[in-house]
């Protein structure tokens, strides 16, 4: 055996879509069929309704290291976590954690309203293995950490939802764990809170202290961990230092996702983003599209449309299109538009996406190219998000502009 | 889990074997259950004390919840004792109330633990889905809680018998060992009914039911010889029968168990033999729910 402080070996976990049998007449059936069919195959095929939730995953984690988790929604991340910390077994492969496990997961999971937080730290303490005595002399530390002296011996039902998030991350981060595990909880409380609680993870990760990172705040991930996992469909799609993974997946989040390449019309060609490196919040950069409208009816009603998202919290933040704009795409033919955007938005790293959009049914019909700006500081940012597009429609193939293209998804 | 790691206690190192490997035996399966559950007993001590500050905390009448029941029973099994003896003749004595009461505490203590401890699992869902503990601890905290109101009532109990007329007496010292049975038979009954009432939401009504209308087939109100021969050996079937007759015996009858005794009419109104049935109930009753709780655990978060 390694010395590996986490082990994730081939792991495959099998779940079921929909209702389990939960109620005795349901079973009743249920055990005439295993009867009929034996229930040797059950364990390694997928039978009707069921889904591999994780497959074939592995990794490893040594003491010293992190290893963050990315993934869209539903690509497994949760599972992974629930497997690590027991919760759920693995249906093959192996798992092996050693020591102490100290989930960042559900931080207040056994708080009872009722009880006041004092209470509540002995019963949560408890519920994530600490003893009367261990929890008793860190008892101020939590208290204080948290920043609820005053409220200590109130019923935390009367707690503001910040106080109460508070507290659960102020007793979990009391545990010393061997092994530490987070799964977006570095989002809890205010700003000043959310750095302290950061900062008591940065202290774990001097200590050596093996982690696992599951969260959605890429740049968290790029500072805490040297190594990361990208998942999709419970598969690893990519495996590497943490900076190339969050490229990695930076590149592939949306266009891939639910897109449907059906019978547009317009296809988007390349895209192209004027921004060496690093833009000035509130500079302006110019996008260059190219693509073609097939002689089709349908064109007429397809618009081309740019969307600004956060990469970090992947919410859109701006989005505008040619309908919009009263720029009607050609009926057939090349085109070349350009967008000239202000970046209006507070320093970090943004995707634009390009897609075709029916008008008429607003479905998504093309999936087109993605870019990745860095908006760095610049001038105030001025609080709405209002980029001030000026669009540039041109009928034809313009020279030079398709081999310009720099899209890297194109 | 291997012996090796078992007893390297603090270094608790595990290795998940998947699903479909070779089972490990019943006493390395029980074994494994019980250290788990000994490195979580601080989360059990602190559930219990949850589950008795709340019902204590903004209750009117705070302590006398551990009474309310008991009493309730007691006061009922008078008025359908009354009923009876206006009936047959013989009046309804002090020795028939005290019967009534010794056997009234055990029976809310069970009742009141098997209602609470079916919900035990699907009540606590976020812990049970989000965080990994032995999962025992849950019913076994609702039995724990229930028990701390039945002490409560068995001190009230001690101080009211001897005006029933209920003295000292070497029989008392059946008491501790009947009581200890009744705690093993609660608790394989609420790990089986928190267990099965997961996977099968149903559970909780057919428990209803069974609990509403169990105190008619257990001798609470009653003793079995007054229901004749054959009836009354029905009756002791219930795995609760013996261990609430024996508590009668031995408080109101200061009647040693070792010692057989037979009726004016020749009807066996106790054998040891009862104290072996019911003996064989908790235990081997224990260690297969035991058993069957541990073995399915592993899946609570996923079918819960």
């Amino acid at each position: 055996m390694s010395t590996a402080s986490v082990s994730f070996r081939h792991v495959w976990k099998k779940f079921r879509y929909g209702e389990v049998h939960n109620s005795l007449r349901d079973l009743l059936p249920a055990l005439g069929r295993r009867l009929l069919h034996g229930r040797s195959q059950a364990a390694h095929d997928l039978q009707s309704g069921d889904f591999w939730a994780v497959r074939d995953v592995s990794f490893e984690v040594r003491p010293g290291e992190a290893i963050g988790i990315i993934g869209p929604n539903g690509a497994g991340k949760s599972t992974v976590l629930k497997l690590l910390t027991r919760i759920v077994r693995p249906t093959r492969g192996g798992c092996t954690v050693r020591g102490r496990i100290g989930a960042l997961i559900e931080l207040s999971a056994g708080f009872h309203p009722d009880l006041t937080g004092r209470e509540n730290i002995f019963l949560q303490g408890s519920i994530m293995g600490m003893h009367r005595g261990e929890i008793a002399t860190k008892f101020d530390e939590i208290v204080a950490f948290a920043g609820i002296p005053d409220f200590i011996d109130t019923p935390v039902k009367r707690y503001s939802t910040g106080m109460h998030a508070r507290l659960g991350f102020a007793i979990a981060a009391h545990l010393d764990p061997d092994v530490l595990i987070i799964d977006e909880v570095l989002a809890v409380g205010d700003a000043a809170f959310q750095q302290k609680a950061f900062g008591r993870i940065a202290d774990m990760r001097r200590q050596q202290v093996p982690l696992v990172v599951v969260s959605h705040q890429l740049d968290r991930i790029a500072q805490l961990c040297t190594k990361a996992i990208l998942l999709n469909r419970g598969r690893v799609v990519h495996s590497g230092t943490a900076a190339e993974t969050i490229a990695a997946y930076v590149n592939t989040t949306s266009s891939t996702a639910d897109a449907i390449a059906s019978d547009s019309a317009t296809r988007i060609e390349s895209m192209f983003v004027n921004a060496p490196g690093e833009v000035p919040s509130g500079g302006t950069i110019t996008v260059t599209i190219t693509g073609t409208v097939r002689p089709n009816w349908t064109g007429t009603r397809e618009s081309v449309v740019l969307r600004v998202s956060s990469v970090e919290t992947g919410a859109m933040v701006f989005s505008t299109d040619t309908a919009l704009n009263g720029m009607p795409l050609p009926h057939a033919g090349p085109f070349t538009l350009e967008v000239d955007l202000q970046l209006n938005v507070p320093a970090n790293v943004y995707t634009i996406q390009s897609l075709v959009l029916d008008t008429l049914t607003s479905r998504e019909v093309f999936p087109g190219p993605n870019a990745q700006v860095n908006v760095g500081a610049g001038i105030a940012f001025t609080g709405s998000v209002q980029m001030n597009p000026r669009l540039r429609l041109e009928e034809g193939a313009r020279a030079g502009a398709a081999g310009s293209s720099a899209s890297p998804v194109a | 889990m291997t012996p090796a790691a078992v007893s390297a206690a603090e270094d608790s190192a595990f290795e998940v074997t998947p699903e479909d490997e070779a089972q490990p035996t019943y006493v390395e399966d029980l074994r494994e259950a019980a250290t788990e559950l000994w490195h979580f007993r601080e989360m059990l001590y602190q559930l219990t004390l949850r589950d008795v500050r709340i019902r204590y905390k903004q209750a009117v009448i705070g302590f006398g919840w551990a009474l309310l029941m008991p009493a309730l029973i007691v006061l009922s099994g008078c008025l359908v004792r009354y009923a009876m003896t206006r009936k047959s003749g013989a009046p309804l004595d002090l020795a028939g109330i005290a019967s009534i009461s010794v056997k009234a505490l055990p029976w809310s203590f069970f009742v009141g633990t098997i209602s609470f401890s079916t919900q035990s699992l699907t009540g606590n869902l976020q812990l049970v889905s989000k965080v990994y503990f032995p999962r025992a601890v849950l019913p076994l905290a609702a039995t724990l809680g229930q028990a701390f109101d039945a002490a409560i009532g068995a001190l009230v109990l001690v101080l009211v018998l001897p005006f029933l007329d209920v003295h000292l007496s070497m029989a008392l010292l059946w008491v501790p060992v009947l009581a200890l049975l009744l705690f093993l038979l609660t608790v394989a009954a609420s790990l089986f009914l928190s267990c099965a009432n997961l996977f099968f939401r149903d559970v909780k009504y057919i428990v209803q039911v069974m609990l509403t209308f169990g105190i008619f087939f257990t001798p609470v109100f009653f003793e079995p010889e007054m229901m004749g021969r054959r009836l009354a050996a029905l009756i002791m079937l219930n795995p609760l029968s013996p261990l609430l007759e024996g508590l009668r015996l031995a408080v109101v009858q200061q009647h040693d168990l070792l010692v057989p005794l037979i009726g004016p009419d020749g009807l066996v109104v106790w054998s040891p033999l009862y104290l072996v049935y019911a003996a064989l109930w908790a235990i081997l009753g224990l260690a297969a729910s035991a058993m069957i709780f541990h073995r399915s655990e592993f899946v609570f978060a996923e079918y819960i």
